[in-house]
């Protein structure tokens, strides 16, 4: 057992809880902040691969001395095999995603915490919250454990929302909350089948029990459990229909803390598509609903931020878009398509939240979302225009940059999985998304600057634009050498498939 | 009466109805104009995949599609109302999809 593993939700939750309890000592809070933050991208580079078994109830094939005193009718049926403990699994996929979501996380803290005059410890609270809860989504082999975590980071993302202080935040945080409250209950009812029809939660062992042909798997009561968890993953992703309140929720949050959010939605969804897909893969049409979900949110995401004019708003539909792309991989069922789904994954985590910092220094300049409103900006920071340019570049698939390459082995897969189709439509809405962005980019920072922006006087943090040279980096390093992050990926994907 | 004047027309009609002060620029007019262009081009193009099932439906679809998208046009104005942040579409949308996905489950799994 490596103590390590549980200690990635340990940590943050604890941390949460201090700087929830140390809120007005500002200076307490911004060093325990970023200590925290620091841990939280090195602790899976650190942790070896491996599982976490909760009260050290191994199963009993790796406890061989509480077997051996066992009647023969426990040790020679699949009892022997199943999992009694609430189990993580830490793989190198796990260390990838977790990695990348702490270093969102750090970055998006360490923005938020040099951005703000007095550093808030009910917002790093909720930061560090969410980012223990996504962890724990990622890390649970067990889907009732997954289930609690998926409702504390919807939670926390409401919070988020609740923080930000922008207008009608709260309108925008009890719809959302609203619409969790139809949703979520459908993905506990959905687990609960599935838990009647097979007797457990633990995901080897419904999987376990599926494939040995221990329950029907045509049951009505298994489809319709299908059914519903995939309902629960499109409220928990942002896709078609809950795609307008995600971007909403995105568009009412702070900068950083729109980065963290979408992050959230990004590895929810690949974590939970994974799970998915790992038990009802055997079902094709799984696999053409994952197609058809996917496709609805590039079409609906792209089109729609075209349309919008709040720069927030834009990113907030574009990134729904672009989960789309994730969702078209895992949909695909080939280990080339998984890989690159899960590949294009970790780099919308890292692009979008670097578009939204990066947007996020003209509302800091201006207090002005409405690219209406807006113009002139080149002027004011070229440093930071041509930074969010690049992270523009990178969106759209642009070479060097990372998102290049994970689109390009999506078609690839598209096309060796028979559908050339998905393809073409991935490179239309990838020059679509490129249109967006230079429509943004041309209304903010080439249009002649209005007669009435008032810019405020004051130099963007120097936090922040570190933040954004490092995710420039980062998709740099991850554009130059893809392999650092499809090796890490395809283990998981050829066992899916 | 052009694509561009009709879309230009509905645009300035919807910000009528929701009372929104902006004007109806060029650069809103052509994003209209592009993410309609985007909307039909990526159905008809999605909808070549019904090929997998049979070549007959996928012609027979594609064709009712390039009619009707045609014929409904400007589209992306309507979808931009309907997609907006009102919460009686949100929840309709929702509950629409759960009834969909539980039915397509229950019943149609096993015969696809």
């Amino acid at each position: 057992m490596n103590p390590l593993i549980p200690i990635m939700v340990i940590l943050p939750i604890t941390c949460a809880l201090l700087l929830n309890l140390l809120h007005n000592k500002d200076k307490t809070v911004k060093i325990l902040a970023l200590i925290a933050g620091v841990a939280l991208p090195l602790i899976p580079l650190l942790a070896n691969y491996g599982m976490h078994y909760f009260g050290g109830y191994a199963p009993l094939i790796d406890n061989p001395t509480l077997a051996q005193g066992l009647p023969s009718t426990i040790t020679n049926s699949s009892l022997y095999l199943f999992h009694p403990a609430i189990t993580y699994s830490f793989a190198s996929a796990q260390q990838l995603f977790i990695f990348v979501l702490g270093m969102v996380a750090f970055l998006a803290i360490f923005t938020s915490l040099n951005e703000t005059k007095r550093a808030s410890g009910v917002y790093t609270f909720l930061m560090f919250m969410g980012t223990a809860a996504v962890t724990a989504i990622v890390l649970a082999d067990d889907i009732f454990n997954l289930y609690v975590f998926f409702e504390i980071a919807a939670l926390t993302q409401v919070g988020i929302i609740i923080c930000s202080k922008v207008e009608n935040n709260y309108e925008t945080a009890l719809k959302y909350m609203i619409l969790g409250s139809i949703a979520a209950p459908m993905l506990l009812l959905g687990i609960a089948l599935l838990l009647g029809v097979t007797g457990n939660v633990n995901i080897t062992d419904i999987i376990f029990a599926i494939n040995h042909g221990m329950v029907d798997p045509q049951s009505p009561v298994l489809l319709l459990a299908c059914g519903l968890i995939l309902f629960g993953w499109l409220y928990g992703s942002g896709l078609p229909p809950f795609h307008t309140i995600k971007s909403a929720v995105y568009s009412k949050a702070l900068p950083h803390g729109a980065a963290l959010l979408q992050a959230f939605s990004v590895f929810t969804f690949a974590a939970l598509g994974v799970i998915i897909i790992r038990i009802f893969a055997y079902l094709p049409f799984t696999e053409t609903v994952v197609i058809f979900f996917s496709l609805a949110a590039m079409i609906l995401g792209i089109t729609m931020a075209l349309m919008q004019t709040d720069f927030k708003r834009i990113i907030g539909f574009l990134a729904v878009g672009e989960l789309g792309y994730i969702g078209l991989g895992l949909g695909m069922g080939t280990a080339l398509g998984i890989t690159a789904g899960l590949f294009q994954a970790v780099n919308e985590a890292i692009i979008t939240a670097f578009l939204f910092i990066g947007f996020g220094t003209v509302l800091y300049k201006t207090g002005i979302s409405d690219t209406n409103k807006l113009g002139g900006m080149l002027v004011e920071n070229p440093k930071v225009a041509i930074l969010v340019l690049l992270a523009g570049l990178a969106m759209a698939g642009v070479p060097p940059f990372n998102a290049f390459q994970s689109k390009l082995q999506l078609i690839q897969a598209s096309i060796n999985a028979g559908l050339p189709e998905l393809g073409i439509i991935m490179v239309l809405l990838s020059i679509v998304t490129f249109l967006t962005f230079v429509k943004a980019y041309y209304t903010i920072y080439l249009k002649p600057k209005p007669q009435d922006l008032q810019i405020i006087n004051e130099k963007i943090p120097r936090a922040t634009i570190i933040t954004m040279m490092v995710f420039l980096v980062i998709c740099l390093v991850l554009g130059l050498f893809p392999q650092l992050a499809t090796d890490s990926l395809q283990q998981l994907a050829v066992g899916l498939v | 009466m052009g694509l561009y004047d009709l879309i230009i027309n509905r645009l300035q009609e919807i910000q009528r109805k929701a009372k929104e002060q902006e004007p109806v620029t060029n650069i809103s007019a052509s994003s209209t104009l592009a993410a309609e262009i985007t909307l039909i081009s990526s159905v008809l193009i999605a909808a070549v995949m019904l090929r997998r099932i049979s070549d007959m439906l996928m012609v027979v679809v594609v064709l009712a599609l390039v009619i009707g998208l045609v014929a409904a046009m400007p589209l992306m104005p309507r979808l931009r109302e309907e997609q907006g942040d009102s919460f009686h579409n949100m929840i309709f949308y929702v509950i629409i999809t759960l009834g969909v996905i539980t039915a397509l489950f229950y019943w149609g799994t096993a015969n696809v």
